[in-house]
């Protein structure tokens, strides 16, 4: 979809009245384009401010308790039971923002000539890691960014889609891995599931679990826990199921980079 | 964390909020909603027609908020946009959800919205703004605006019933809501 047909249809995307199709095809569009995206948020806050101009009404006595309440027990604050699932809830919701931006990166790297649109992608990679770090330093359960190697996968040549891994070595707690996909929506049905492994410099190879579908944009992750050190492993591969590789890249410690 | 019950945020204090959300933070949940949940759950009212409804709505956006907070960026837009924007999102989704139609099933509003005036005692700096940026549309535009947002109608829709050429509505929507942003600049946060 090109820009003129995005602009007409972003008016109604600020509204809330397009079609799903429409939609997903306009936000594919805004992934890469700086200007469409501006006009997007513009409209998308003008849209918004009509909201506020309904006169207010009484809101239930006893809501705030129980909105509170839910968003607390999603987030596995302490007091709940599903506080160590719900961290790495919390550092899978950290880390898709980091794979999109990943996979926003590659699609600038694709379009090379267009520089604004690199360094863009480039700043904004920088902005997620950044954020994801403090998201990893404020949760309820302690993930050490000194034991946490983070980096971003990349496609293989030709290939399309990008993500993020994470690879969690402690003394203390069960170690575990989880890596975030995008932008594969190109990959067809039957190449699923994508199995995830970790490789060390020696050669050795740990599974780390597989991502059985996709959602509409092509996304998907593995959280995988294990019974020994994976600190060695430093290598992801994300592979179809014929055994092609689809996505690799390598995790540093306190990495900001891929 | 604490944070002023009044007044507009600045982005730094928008990003703490959220970040606090993430992790759980009983008073950044809560200095959200005492900020936010009135008109959510108002818009919520007007679009669903229940309380119980706009009631379920609310607890909703504020968790579907903490499950998209590690993607909000202040420095890309304003909290109160990103929330409102959910709540809009989600409540026309859960129209068209429970009508089975492709469109909301509600019937065409061709009253304005209930406008407030401007010695509304609520501090709520968003809601001032509001009213000045509705205040820059004519009749017909706020009309127009009124049955796409809080009729959920499209423009083919409008087109249709009015009798008027698509391209025109299209065209129209997005004037006043170009208006309605211009508007908004003088407001912009400190």
């Amino acid at each position: 979809m090109n820009c003129v047909l995005v602009r007409e249809l972003l008016p109604e995307m600020a509204i809330g009245v397009l079609s799903d199709h429409d939609r997903t095809a306009v936000e594919q569009h805004l992934r890469w384009c700086a200007g469409c995206r501006k006009e997007a948020s513009e409209l998308g806050q003008a849209a918004a401010t009509f909201a506020f101009a309904l006169a207010p009404a009484p809101v239930p006595q006893g809501l705030a308790d129980r909105v509170v309440a839910r968003v607390r027990s999603a987030s596995g604050a302490p007091g709940t039971r599903r506080r160590a699932r719900t961290a790495a809830a919390s550092v899978i919701a950290a880390m898709v923002a980091v794979a999109g931006l990943g996979w926003g990166a590659v699609q600038a790297g694709r379009a090379d000539l267009f520089r604004d649109r690199a360094a863009e992608a480039d700043q904004r990679r920088v902005t997620a890691l950044e954020q994801f770090q403090k998201v990893l330093s404020g949760l309820p359960v302690r993930v050490s960014t000194d034991t946490a190697h983070l980096g971003q996968l990349a496609p293989v040549a030709g290939g399309i889609g990008g993500g993020a891994a994470l690879i969690y070595s402690s003394p203390t707690v069960e170690d575990f891995a989880i890596v975030i996909v995008s932008g594969l929506s190109r990959v067809s049905p039957s190449a699923l599931p994508l199995r995830v492994t970790l490789e060390n410099p020696v050669g050795a190879t740990l599974g780390a679990g597989r991502i059985t579908s996709l959602d509409a944009d092509g996304g998907g992750e593995v959280f995988h826990q294990f019974a020994g050190d994976i600190g060695s492993y430093a290598t992801v591969v994300v592979r179809d199921a014929a055994g092609h590789v689809v996505l690799r890249g390598t995790v540093q410690r306190g990495a900001t980079g891929p | 964390m604490s944070t002023r019950a009044d007044g507009p945020l600045t982005a730094r204090e928008e990003q703490q909020l959220v970040e606090g959300m993430l992790t759980g933070n009983e008073d950044s949940v809560r200095a959200l909603y005492a900020r936010f949940a009135r008109p959510i759950f108002t818009l919520g009212l007007r679009l669903l027609g229940s309380s119980e409804a706009a009631e379920e709505l609310t607890q909703d956006v504020f968790l579907m908020a903490w499950r998209k907070a590690a993607r909000f960026d202040a420095s890309r837009g304003r909290l109160s946009t990103w929330l409102m924007t959910i709540a809009h999102n989600l409540a026309v989704d859960r129209l068209r959800r429970e009508s089975g139609a492709s469109r909301p099933r509600l019937v065409l509003v061709d009253e304005l919205p209930e406008m407030i005036g401007t010695d509304e005692e609520d501090p709520l700096i968003e809601r001032d703004v509001a009213v000045r940026a509705l205040e820059s549309l004519s009749d017909g535009e706020r009309r127009l605006l009124t049955r796409a947002y809080f009729g959920g109608l499209t423009a083919r829709e409008i087109a249709e019933a009015d009798g008027i050429p698509l391209g025109t509505v299209k065209t129209r929507l997005r004037t006043a809501l170009i208006k309605v942003r211009r508007a908004n600049q003088d407001k912009e946060r400190p």
